[in-house]
C-alpha cells in the first residue's frame, strides 16, 4: 500500500445504511479502486497451502486485491511473498501461476534475477552501477504472510495488520474443521486449480452464496431437471452426487429458515449445512476407521458432528470444510471478478472422500455447473440493472428483526436472513471509512 | 479416409456434433452409454479425471439433467439459449483397443452465440482436440468416453451452457 493513488470519492460510509446499500458499491471504478486500497489492501486474504510448494524453488503467482504475488519456498522451507514485480524496469517476472524457480526469478528483460525473499541474486552488467546503485537496495518488497495450520496468508497492511488468528476470530472453527477431517491431522492441495469469471462486481458472490431464498427461484430449472432424471431411475440406482446437489437446492425455504446462519465482526459468516446425508464421506467405513484410529471414536464422532454449508472469510475466499474445497475470489475490475476454486486431498482418507470433494469443486465452481451458470447470469443482469433507472438503493433487511442469539464471537440468525450480508457492509464501512 | 471404418467414425462424429448444433440434445444423449463419460478437464495434463475438479465431468445423469435443463426457460444461464456451431474436422481413429474399441481424436472449433444485448462478448469460441472412445453396438457406433481438451482449459470460463 505503499504509494496509493489519492482517490476522489464522497464518503464511502454514507452509502451503506443498517438495511440498505447505494448501488453504487457494485458499479463504480472510482469505489472499486478504494476498496483495493481499504479492504483488500488491509484484510488477510488467503493465498496458498503450504503442501503447493514440495521443493526448494517451487511457486505460486496469486493475488492480494488486483496486486499480484509470487510466493516461493527457500532452501530453509520457508515460504516467502514478493510482488511479482521487476524492480528494475517493472516487467512481471512470472508469466506461468506456478511453477519451480530454484535458481531464484530471472527477469525476461534486462535479467535482473531474485532470490525467494526479493532480495537481489544478478543485476546484469553491474560495473555500470558501480557507485551509482547498490544492488542491495534493490530488493523486490516483500508482503507479510501467516500461516494457520498450512493455510498461507497474505496482507498488504505489513505491521499495521493484526495477528491473522484476530481477523479470523471465531471462523477459525472452520479452518480447523477442514483439517480436522483428516484421518492423519495432513491435507493437501490437489494438483488442479478450477476457474471461472464474471463481468460484475466481487461483492456479489460474498452475497449470494449463502443466500438460501435465491436458490428455489434463480436455480428451478435445475431443480426441475435433476427431479426429471432422478424420478426416471431405476430402483437400484440412486442419484449421483451432483444430481444430489442440484436436487438440494429445491428444499423448501421453511428448512432454511430453521438452521443458523452465523455471522462473526470482520464481514465473515457460515450456514449450517443442508446437502444432506447421502452426499458425505462421513458414511464411508473406510474413512470413519481411519478418523476413529486417529482421533479416538469420542473425537471422531465430535468432528463429524459439524455440519456447515459455507464458511466466507470476508473478503477474499470461501471454505467448505464437509467437501475440502477452497475458492480464493479474486476481483479484478468494479466490473471483472475471478473465482478460483482448490480441492484438498485429506491425506490418509480412502480415494472416495476425494473423489467426493472433486465432484462437489467442479459443481460448485465450474462455468458449466448447471447451478452456478445461472448464478453468473444472474451477477451480470445486476450489474446491467443497477446501471439505470431512480431506484438508488438496495434492500438488504431480510431477516432484520429475527436475531437469535448474540454473543462477542458471533451472532446467530435463521439461513434465510440477509443479516450476513448486513454483516458485510459493517466489516465494508468500518474498513472504508479509514483514510 | 476412404477406409469405410475410417468413413464411418468421420460420418459419427460429424453427426455428433450436428446433433448438438441442433439442439437435438435428447437424441445427443442417446449415443452416449450408459456407464459413459462427458468430460472436460481443466488441463491438457489431467490423467484422471478424479485427480482434480473438471469443466464438465458427467455421467448419464448429469447429462441427462443438463440437456433437459437447456430447454427450461427459468434456465437463466441458458436464457436465451446459446446456438452453436461446429466444425470438425482431422477425424481419425488413433487405435483399436484389445476390445475392439476405438479411440477416435478430431480437431473441433464451437461457436457460441447467445443473444445478451448485442456486441462482441455475446459470440464466443471454444476450440481443441476432441478424443472419443467408441463402441460398436447392435444400434451402431455409441459414445464410452468423449474428452474435450480445449487449447485454453486452464483459463476461467464465463457461464457454459451449451456443451462442447
Amino acid at each position: 500500500m505503499a504509494s496509493a493513488p489519492q482517490i476522489e470519492v464522497p464518503d464511502p460510509t454514507a452509502l451503506v445504511r443498517e438495511d440498505k446499500v447505494h448501488r453504487s458499491v457494485y458499479t463504480d471504478p472510482a469505489i472499486f479502486a478504494l476498496e483495493m486500497e481499504r479492504i483488500h489492501g488491509r484484510a488477510w486474504l488467503y493465498l496458498a497451502h503450504e503442501s503447493e510448494f514440495k521443493a526448494a524453488g517451487d511457486y505460486v503467482v496469486r493475488h492480494l486485491g488486483t496486486q499480484a504475488v509470487i510466493l516461493t519456498r527457500d532452501k530453509q522451507g520457508a515460504i516467502h511473498g514478493i510482488f511479482n514485480r521487476c524492480s528494475h524496469r517493472g516487467a512481471t517476472l512470472c508469466a506461468f501461476d506456478r511453477g519451480s524457480a530454484p535458481h531464484g526469478h530471472q527477469c525476461p528483460y534486462h535479467g535482473w534475477t531474485f532470490n525467494a525473499d526479493g532480495s537481489v541474486r544478478f543485476v546484469s552488467h553491474p560495473r555500470n552501477y558501480d557507485g551509482v546503485l547498490d544492488p542491495a537496495d534493490q530488493a523486490i518488497q516483500s508482503v507479510r504472510i501467516e500461516s494457520y495450520r498450512g493455510f498461507l496468508f497474505g496482507n498488504l497492511a505489513a505491521d499495521a495488520a493484526p495477528p491473522l488468528l484476530d481477523f479470523m476470530g471465531h471462523m477459525k472453527t472452520s479452518i480447523d474443521d477442514l483439517v480436522d477431517r483428516s484421518p492423519t491431522g495432513k491435507v493437501e492441495c490437489g494438483p488442479y486449480v478450477l476457474r471461472h469469471y464474471y463481468r460484475a462486481n466481487w461483492k456479489m458472490t460474498f452475497e449470494n452464496l449463502n443466500d438460501t431464498i435465491h436458490p428455489g427461484f434463480a436455480h428451478a430449472a435445475s431443480v426441475v431437471s435433476a427431479r426429471n432424471v432422478a424420478s426416471a431411475l431405476p430402483a437400484s440406482e440412486q442419484p449421483v452426487a451432483t444430481l444430489g446437489m442440484m436436487l438440494a437446492n429445491g428444499k423448501p425455504i421453511q428448512f432454511f429458515q430453521d438452521i443458523d446462519m452465523v455471522t462473526a465482526p470482520g464481514g465473515h459468516s457460515y450456514i449450517g449445512g443442508h446437502m444432506g446425508a447421502s452426499y458425505t464421506p462421513d458414511a464411508q467405513n473406510g474413512y470413519v476407521q481411519a478418523m476413529t484410529a486417529f482421533h479416538g471414536a469420542e473425537r471422531t464422532r465430535e468432528i463429524l458432528s459439524i455440519d456447515r454449508h459455507l464458511m466466507l472469510l470476508y473478503p477474499s475466499s470461501f471454505w467448505h470444510a464437509r467437501y475440502q474445497t477452497v475458492r480464493i475470489l479474486r476481483p479484478v475490475r468494479h466490473d471483472l471478478t475471478e473465482m478460483i476454486g482448490f480441492v484438498f486431498r485429506l491425506v490418509g482418507a480412502p480415494d472416495e472422500t476425494y473423489a467426493n470433494a472433486v465432484e462437489y469443486c467442479t459443481g460448485a465452481n465450474s462455468a458449466a455447473s448447471p447451478v452456478i451458470a445461472d448464478d453468473l447470469e444472474i451477477y451480470e443482469r445486476c450489474l446491467l440493472g443497477n446501471g439505470f433507472g431512480d431506484q438508488q438503493w438496495i434492500p438488504m433487511s431480510r431477516g432484520l428483526k429475527e436475531t437469535r442469539e448474540v454473543t462477542n464471537a458471533f451472532t446467530r440468525s435463521p439461513a434465510t436472513s440477509e443479516a450476513f450480508i448486513r454483516n458485510q457492509f459493517a466489516a465494508w464501512s468500518s474498513y472504508m471509512a479509514q483514510a | 479416409m476412404s477406409d469405410p471404418l475410417s468413413q464411418e467414425v468421420d460420418a459419427f462424429v460429424h453427426h455428433e456434433a450436428r446433433l448438438l448444433d441442433e439442439c437435438r440434445y435428447a437424441e445427443w444423449v442417446d449415443l452416449f452409454l450408459p456407464d459413459a463419460r462427458y468430460w472436460v478437464p481443466v488441463s491438457i495434463e489431467q490423467r484422471d479425471p478424479m485427480d482434480g475438479p473438471s469443466h464438465f465431468h458427467d455421467d448419464i445423469q448429469v447429462l441427462k439433467a443438463r440437456t433437459h435443463r437447456l430447454a427450461n426457460p427459468r434456465a437463466f444461464g441458458a436464457e436465451p439459449s446459446p446456438r452453436t456451431a461446429h466444425i470438425v474436422s482431422g477425424v481419425r481413429v488413433d487405435r483399436t483397443m484389445d476390445d475392439g474399441a476405438l479411440v477416435v481424436s478430431s480437431t473441433q472449433i464451437m461457436l457460441e452465440y447467445r443473444n445478451r444485448g448485442g456486441f462482441e462478448a455475446d459470440q464466443r469460441m471454444f476450440g481443441g482436440r476432441v478424443t472419443h472412445l467408441l463402441r460398436r453396438m447392435p444400434e451402431g457406433l455409441r459414445i464410452a468416453r468423449k474428452r474435450v481438451d480445449l487449447i485454453n482449459a486452464e483459463g476461467p470460463f464465463n457461464a457454459m451452457a451449451a456443451p462442447i
